[in-house]
């Protein structure tokens, strides 16, 4: 069983490992990626998420 | 044949849609056939660039499952006779330029599984009959002129996991039965203009993942049981009226990723249970927030945005959010922030925005920020921050915004900031900095904006400056330069703005080339300059 980091109680927190996050594809590591809630104006940044990236492509933590 | 006649730029893409194969549909672009009954099940042709309007004849194809006219240059109406599809499950039409009401008759599509009209110019009402499509699971509305209340039969479609109504005109409230879909995962009604509260029942869904509700006219407050939506990762509330404090319990909502309640009303200050949180983004901008920064927040190191800016936080900056190393945009500005800036913060390796702009921090610059190599934009304007600008900030080579304005800072202007030749925007204005304009901003190649307004400087403006290709704004006014205007500086010939009034400047203003634009008021104030204006020592020129 993997325990991910990202759902252990208490206080404080951090980034995913993404060990074993990215299939057989390696290495996997911990990226920001803005999530896109709609028509943002220039004014607004994007909000970010941690997701697990191998390649090109993107795994959930 | 019908549907393509009423579809225009076809001649390429739809080149085997002829009549000599009429009999061959089946092989048509875009065109998929049952193997054995030949009725046509399924017409896809997006991105194709058509244009042109649907033809009601599609209504004929009596046995489509599926049709899929996605971004195209479609125009007009939805026809009508769309509801004569009777078995059709998958409806996507978006990125066109449809317009017109949603088609009432669309209600008459009882297998219909997925809508997507995003992204028309579809007006009129969401009907209530929307309800009676009971199959759907997924309906997406979004980037459209819909507008009415949202009907309250969408809470009878008991299989929707996916609502999608952003951007559009839609009044009301959120309807409360929206909560009895039970499989409802994503709900995003992102910039409309709804109003009345938060319905309190959605928090009892377990199985929503993702809750928009930014850009809307929401009012009430936070719901303190908010947390009970375990499955929730996206919680955006973003630019509403709600009011209230943030509730004690949010240290139970482990499983957000994103928590923003930015440009609300909310009152009262950060509570310490938010060290509870898992989030990557914490926005909390544009709040009545009071009382200190927690230092548990220093603790969250899942953190990558934190955003506090615009409330009315007091006290020091922790140095312990300098523990924060995968953070890439820390936002404390617009607050009442005091004390000095915390060298710690030197430590946040992953830092691309600083802003401590708009508090009353004193102190000196720490040195130490000169560490963060990805910094991209650091702002402490007006603050009261003394001493010279650190050297080290040079090193901070990815700097492309670097402003400083109206603070109390003294000493002459590092070198080495000729290193930084990725910046834009340089605002030096409206502190005690003395010395010269050094002639090595000529490294700034990037530059764009230069302000060194209400300093001390002094000596001459370096011709170097003429080489600068991109300059729109050099704003010089208010300081001690002395020495001609150096010509070279017509050779700038994005320089849309010129401020060198009020210094010692003497000699003749470059009658030429840029210099053309710029009117006396980019030169008063220098008694021994001579340009073409009243009151200047040799001027106005006189038409001959």
């Amino acid at each position: 069983v993997i325990f991910s980091s990202r759902r252990r109680l208490g206080l404080g927190s951090s980034p995913p490992t993404c060990r074993s996050k990215c299939g057989r594809c390696s290495p996997c590591k911990p990226v920001h990626v803005a999530i896109h809630p709609g028509m943002a104006t220039p004014l607004e940044y994007y909000p970010e998420a941690w997701r697990c990236q191998c390649k090109n492509k993107l795994y959930m933590p | 044949m019908s549907i393509k006649a009423s579809l225009r730029n076809v001649a390429n893409v739809l080149l085997d849609w002829d009549d000599l194969h009429n009999q061959d549909f089946c092989s048509w672009r875009g065109v998929f056939c049952d193997n054995s009954s030949f009725s046509v099940l399924s017409l896809n042709l997006s991105n194709l660039n058509l244009g042109g309007e649907i033809s009601p004849a599609i209504g004929d194809l009596r046995n489509l499952l599926s049709v899929e006219l996605s971004d195209n240059l479609l125009n007009g109406d939805i026809p009508f006779s769309i509801s004569k599809l009777k078995q059709l499950e998958f409806l996507n039409l978006k990125n066109n330029q449809l317009t017109g009401p949603i088609p009432s008759t669309l209600t008459q599509i009882p297998n219909l599984k997925t809508l997507n009209l995003s992204n028309l110019n579809l007006g009129g009402e969401i009907s209530p009959a929307i309800g009676d499509l009971r199959n759907l699971l997924s309906v997406e509305l979004s980037d459209n002129l819909l507008n009415g209340d949202i009907p309250f039969s969408i809470s009878k479609l008991k299989q929707l996991e996916f609502l999608n109504l952003k951007n559009n005109q839609l009044t009301g409230p959120i309807p409360s039965t929206l909560t009895q879909i039970p499989n409802l995962k994503t709900l995003d009604l992102a910039r409309n203009q709804l109003m009345g509260d938060i319905p309190r029942l959605l928090y009892w869904n377990e199985v929503l993942q993702y809750l928009g509700l930014r850009g809307n006219a929401l009012t009430g407050t936070l719901s303190p049981d908010m947390c009970q939506l375990t499955g929730l990762w996206y919680f955006d509330v973003r630019g509403n009226n709600l009011i209230g404090t943030i509730p004690d319990s949010i240290g139970n909502c482990t499983s957000f990723e994103i928590l923003d309640i930015s440009y609300n009303q909310i009152t009262g200050e950060i509570p310490f249970n938010i060290g509870f949180l898992q989030v990557a983004t914490l926005s909390l901008q544009g709040n009545r927030l009071t009382g200190r920064i927690p230092e548990v927040i220093g603790l969250m190191q899942a953190l990558a945005v934190l955003d506090l800016s615009e409330n009315q936080l007091v006290g020091p900056i922790p140095p312990i959010l300098g523990n924060l190393s995968y953070t890439g945009k820390l936002y404390l500005h617009g607050n009442k922030l005091t004390g000095p800036i915390p060298p710690e913060l030197g430590n946040m390796s992953k830092l691309s925005y600083l802003q401590l702009n708009d508090n009353k921090l004193i102190g000196q610059i720490p040195a130490e920020l000169g560490k963060l190599e990805q910094l991209f934009e650091l702002n402490l304007a007006n603050n009261e921050l003394e001493g010279p600008i650190p050297s080290n900030i040079s090193s901070c080579t990815a700097l492309n915004q670097f402003n400083v304005h109206g603070n109390r800072l003294n000493g002459s202007i590092p070198l080495g900031f000729r290193n930084l030749e990725s910046l834009t925007y340089l605002n030096l204005s409206g502190n005690c900095l003395d010395g010269p304009v050094p002639a090595e901003f000529v490294n700034l190649r990037s530059i764009q904006i230069i302000d060194m307004s209400f300093n001390n400087l002094s000596g001459s403006i370096p011709p170097e400056i003429g080489q600068l290709q991109n300059i729109v704004s050099l704003i010089l006014n208010n300081n001690n330069l002395c020495g001609e205007i150096p010509e070279q500086l017509t050779n700038c010939f994005s320089l849309a703005t010129l401020n060198v009034s009020y210094n010692n400047l003497s000699g003749i203003v470059p009658p030429m080339r840029n210099f053309s634009r710029f009117s006396a008021d980019s030169f008063i104030g220098n008694p021994l300059l001579c340009g073409n204006w009243l009151g200047s020592i040799c001027g106005p020129y006189m038409p001959k």
